[in-house]
C-alpha cells in the first residue's frame, strides 16, 4: 500500500526532532534509529526509555529531544508505556498520540521481557522499539541473551565467546500477540521508516527488533558500523522481515554472502575458529531456509 | 451516607470520590479487594477512568509513573511483597515529583511467608520520599486517600503520598463509615488540574541523568519539598474538618497531658492500646496513648514536644529490622535526643500476632516501673 502522504526526501528537509549534541559514540546506530524513528512518525510521538545507552542522550541540563521522553527504569518501558496509554486515554488525547518505547536488547531480551510481554498480551497501541546492538553496551559490554553464538563480550571472553544461541523475540512476540512484529536494521533506514508507518497505523501492540551496530562493542570502526549492519543483512545472519497475522513476508532478499565476511570486519569475532565459523554458516542457512520454506513456527532446535 | 465498609472499601471509596481516572494494578492479599470493587464498579459503569491490571506490582507502579505523567489522577495499591517488588519505582516516582496515592495495606514479609499484618513492608518505604499517613481507623483510610490528592497535587509538593491501613484488622473488618457526598468532595478537592508533562505541543525530557552536585540539587529539593508538606498536610487536615468534622493530626495524642507513661505507635493495633489506657485510667494510673499518623515527613519537633516531659514512654514497634531492632524506636529517640525520659522498645505482634488489651496493660505496667532504656519483645 502506497503511503501518499509521506514523502521523504520532503521529511528530511524539515527541523531534526533529534538535534544534534548527544553524547553517543562516533558512528553510534541507535542513536540514528532514533532520528529515523522521528522522522516517519513525526511530533506526535511520546518517547519511552528504558536505561540503556540512550538514556545518556539527555542529561542535565541538556536534551536532544524536541519531543516529549521520558526514562523510567531498565526493567519497565512497555508498562511506563502502558500507564502514558492508560493517562492519554483518560484524558481523551489517545488518538493521535504514538506513545514508542525505544529500549536496548537487554532492556528487551532479559530484564524488561515481562513488562513487553504484558504490553503485547494487553494489545496496548504502542510501538515498541528495541534498538539491539547485540550486548549491554551502556555499562560495557555485557553478553545479553540477544547477544550471537560465540561473540566476544566482556562476560563471555574467548577463547569460548558467548556459548549460547541468541533469543528469537520477533518471532516470540508474534507469537505473544503482537499485531505487527517485524525485524529491521538502522542500515536499510527506508525499510524501516517504511515498517514504522506501517505501525503507526496498527490499531494494537507493535514490536520492531532493530538491529543497531554499535561501534565500541562489535569493535568495528565508527565508520563501517553502517557497513557491519549491512554485511549482517546480506550474509541472512539477520534477515529482514514482517509478520502479521502469523504470516511471515521478507522485505529484502539477502545475497547470502558468506558469514565469514560479516564476521571479519568485527572484531569481537576475531577469536572465532574456521570450524565455529562453519556452524554459524550453517545455522544461518538452515534458518534462512525454514523461514522461506514456510517452517518459521516451527520449534527451533539448540 | 452512612455504611458499614471494610478498609478494602474505604480505599475504593476514597479513590472513587476523589474521581481518580487512571488505576493501575496488580492483585495481592490482603489488597485484592479494593481492585475488585474497583474492578466491578468499572464493569457496572459506574467508574469512569482507566483500570488495567498489569503483569506485576514493579509494572503497575512503573505505569503510574507514565499515567500521572500525562496528568491523569492516578491510585494504586499493594501490600508485603508487592510494594517490595515496587520498591525501585517508588524513589523515582517521587524523584520526577510525580503526584499519586498508593495505598499499602500492610501485610508481614517472607520468610517465613505470612498473611497477616505487621509494618515491615510499608516502613521499609520511610526513604522512598513519599509523603507516608498512617490511619488507625477505616473512616480514616476513607478520609486520607481524599485528603492525600489534595496535598500531593499541591503545586508547591508534587510528591506521592502512601495511605497505609493495616491487612485483616482494617481490610477484611467492617465498620460504621461516613462516604462523604460526591458535592462535598468535588468542593473540597477540584478537579484534578495536573500538571501535564507528556505534552506533544510543549516537549519536555524527563527522568534524565544528573551528575555531580546538579544530583544533589535535585534530592535537595525533593527532601525540602518534604518539609515544605508539614504546613500543605496541616491545612488540608483542618480545611477537611471544617467540611466533615473530622479531626485529623500528624501525631494523634490520648490523654497524655498529665500522663507519666505514654504509649507510642502506630496503626491498628492503636484502638485496642486506647482502652488499656481507659482501664488503667481507671484505675487511677496517668498513662496516655501517642498515635503517629504522619510518619513521612517525621514531625519530630511536634513529636518532641509533646512527649518531652513524658518520664516513661513504650514505643512499640510491629516491626523488626534485623541486627538493629524496632524501627519506630531509633526516630523516637532521635526526637527526644537530650531529653532525660526513659524509653523502652517492645516489640509485638509480627506476622499479626494477636495483641490483647492486657499486653498493652502490661507493657504500661512494665515502663512505669523501667528505670532506664531498655528493649524487649513481648511474644
Amino acid at each position: 500500500m502506497a503511503d501518499v502522504d509521506f514523502n521523504i526526501k520532503e521529511e528530511m528537509k524539515k527541523p531534526h526532532l533529534l538535534t544534534g549534541g548527544t553524547f553517543a559514540c562516533a558512528g553510534c546506530n541507535p542513536v540514528l534509529g532514533i532520528r529515523l524513528t522521528l522522522i516517519a512518525l513525526g511530533r506526535n510521538v511520546i518517547m519511552v526509555n528504558s536505561s540503556g545507552c540512550m538514556t545518556l542522550t539527555a542529561t542535565w541540563p541538556f536534551t536532544p529531544y524536541r519531543i516529549p521522553w521520558v526514562h523510567g527504569a531498565i526493567e519497565n518501558g512497555g508498562s511506563v508505556a502502558a500507564g502514558i496509554l492508560m493517562g492519554l486515554k483518560a484524558l481523551k488525547k489517545d488518538k493521535d498520540t504514538h506513545v514508542v518505547v525505544y529500549a536496548g536488547d537487554g532492556a528487551t531480551y532479559d530484564i524488561g521481557l515481562q513488562s513487553l510481554s504484558g504490553m503485547i498480551h494487553r494489545r496496548e497501541k504502542i510501538i515498541y522499539i528495541c534498538y539491539n546492538n547485540c550486548q549491554f553496551a551502556n555499562t560495557g559490554h555485557q553478553c545479553t541473551s540477544a547477544t550471537e553464538k560465540y561473540a566476544r563480550t566482556t562476560t563471555t571472553p574467548p577463547p569460548i565467546g558467548n556459548p549460547l544461541p541468541r533469543k528469537n523475540m520477533a518471532k516470540m512476540m508474534a507469537m505473544g500477540g503482537a499485531d505487527y512484529c517485524a525485524t529491521a536494521c538502522v542500515s536499510f533506514p527506508f525499510d524501516f521508516i517504511r515498517k514504522l508507518r506501517k505501525a503507526a497505523k496498527v490499531e494494537g501492540s507493535v514490536f520492531i527488533d532493530l538491529l543497531s551496530p554499535c561501534e565500541p562493542g562489535w569493535l568495528v570502526k565508527p565508520h563501517e558500523t553502517i557497513k557491519s549492519g549491512k554485511l549482517m543483512v546480506e550474509s541472512g545472519m539477520w534477515p529482514l522481515y514482517e509478520i502479521e497475522k502469523k504470516k511471515i513476508t521478507i522485505n529484502h532478499k539477502p545475497e547470502m554472502i558468506p558469514v565469514k565476511e560479516a564476521l571479519k570486519i568485527q572484531g569481537r569475532f576475531k577469536h572465532l575458529t574456521e570450524e565455529q565459523i562453519g556452524e554459524i554458516q550453517e545455522t544461518v542457512i538452515k534458518e534462512w531456509e525454514r523461514i522461506t520454506n514456510g517452517r518459521f513456527w516451527e520449534a527451533e532446535e539448540y | 451516607m452512612i455504611d458499614i465498609l471494610d478498609g478494602n472499601a474505604c480505599a475504593a471509596w476514597g479513590a472513587r470520590r476523589a474521581k481518580v481516572q487512571c488505576v493501575p494494578v496488580f492483585p495481592i492479599t490482603p489488597t485484592t479487594e479494593i481492585i475488585e470493587t474497583i474492578a466491578a464498579w468499572k464493569a457496572d459503569g459506574k467508574f469512569p477512568g482507566e483500570f488495567v491490571v498489569l503483569e506485576s506490582e514493579h509494572s503497575a507502579a512503573s505505569a503510574c509513573l507514565g499515567a500521572s505523567m500525562t496528568g491523569a489522577r492516578t491510585f494504586s495499591a499493594t501490600s508485603s511483597q508487592g510494594l517490595l517488588l515496587m520498591h525501585e519505582m517508588l524513589p523515582i516516582i517521587s524523584g520526577c515529583r510525580t503526584p499519586m496515592v498508593l495505598t499499602t495495606v500492610s501485610r508481614c514479609l517472607s520468610a517465613p511467608i505470612g498473611l497477616w499484618p505487621d509494618h515491615n513492608d510499608t516502613l521499609a518505604m520511610r526513604d522512598a520520599g513519599w509523603i507516608m499517613l498512617i490511619c488507625e481507623t477505616n473512616q480514616e483510610v476513607l478520609d486520607s486517600v481524599i485528603m492525600a490528592y489534595r496535598i500531593s497535587e499541591n503545586p508547591k509538593i508534587l510528591l506521592p503520598v502512601i495511605v497505609n491501613m493495616d491487612g485483616f484488622v482494617h481490610s477484611y473488618t467492617r465498620t460504621e463509615v461516613d462516604v462523604p457526598e460526591q458535592k462535598l468532595v468535588d468542593k473540597f478537592l477540584s478537579h484534578p488540574e495536573l500538571e501535564v508533562r507528556l505534552d506533544v505541543k510543549k516537549p519536555m525530557t524527563l527522568g534524565i541523568p544528573a551528575m555531580g552536585l546538579d544530583y544533589m540539587r535535585y534530592r535537595q529539593q525533593l527532601h525540602k519539598a518534604m518539609l515544605d508538606s508539614f504546613d500543605v498536610v496541616d491545612n488540608v487536615q483542618k480545611a477537611w474538618a471544617k467540611v466533615t468534622g473530622r479531626k485529623y493530626e500528624f501525631l494523634d495524642e490520648y490523654k497524655t497531658k498529665d500522663a507519666k507513661a505514654v504509649i507510642v505507635m502506630i496503626g491498628a493495633n492503636s484502638t485496642i492500646a486506647r482502652s488499656a489506657v481507659d482501664k488503667m485510667r481507671k484505675k487511677g494510673k496517668k498513662v496516655g496513648l501517642l498515635r503517629i499518623r504522619l510518619f513521612r515527613p517525621f514531625p519530630e519537633k511536634q513529636l518532641r514536644k509533646a512527649l518531652e516531659k513524658i518520664d516513661n514512654i513504650a514505643v512499640i514497634d510491629q516491626n523488626i529490622c534485623p541486627g538493629m531492632g524496632g524501627i519506630l524506636y531509633p526516630e523516637v529517640k532521635m526526637a527526644l535526643s537530650g531529653c532525660k525520659n526513659v524509653v523502652c522498645n517492645y516489640i509485638q505482634g509480627l506476622g499479626g500476632n494477636f495483641v490483647s488489651e492486657d499486653d498493652y496493660v502490661d507493657i504500661l505496667n512494665d515502663v512505669l516501673k523501667a528505670k532506664a532504656d531498655d528493649r524487649k519483645w513481648q511474644m
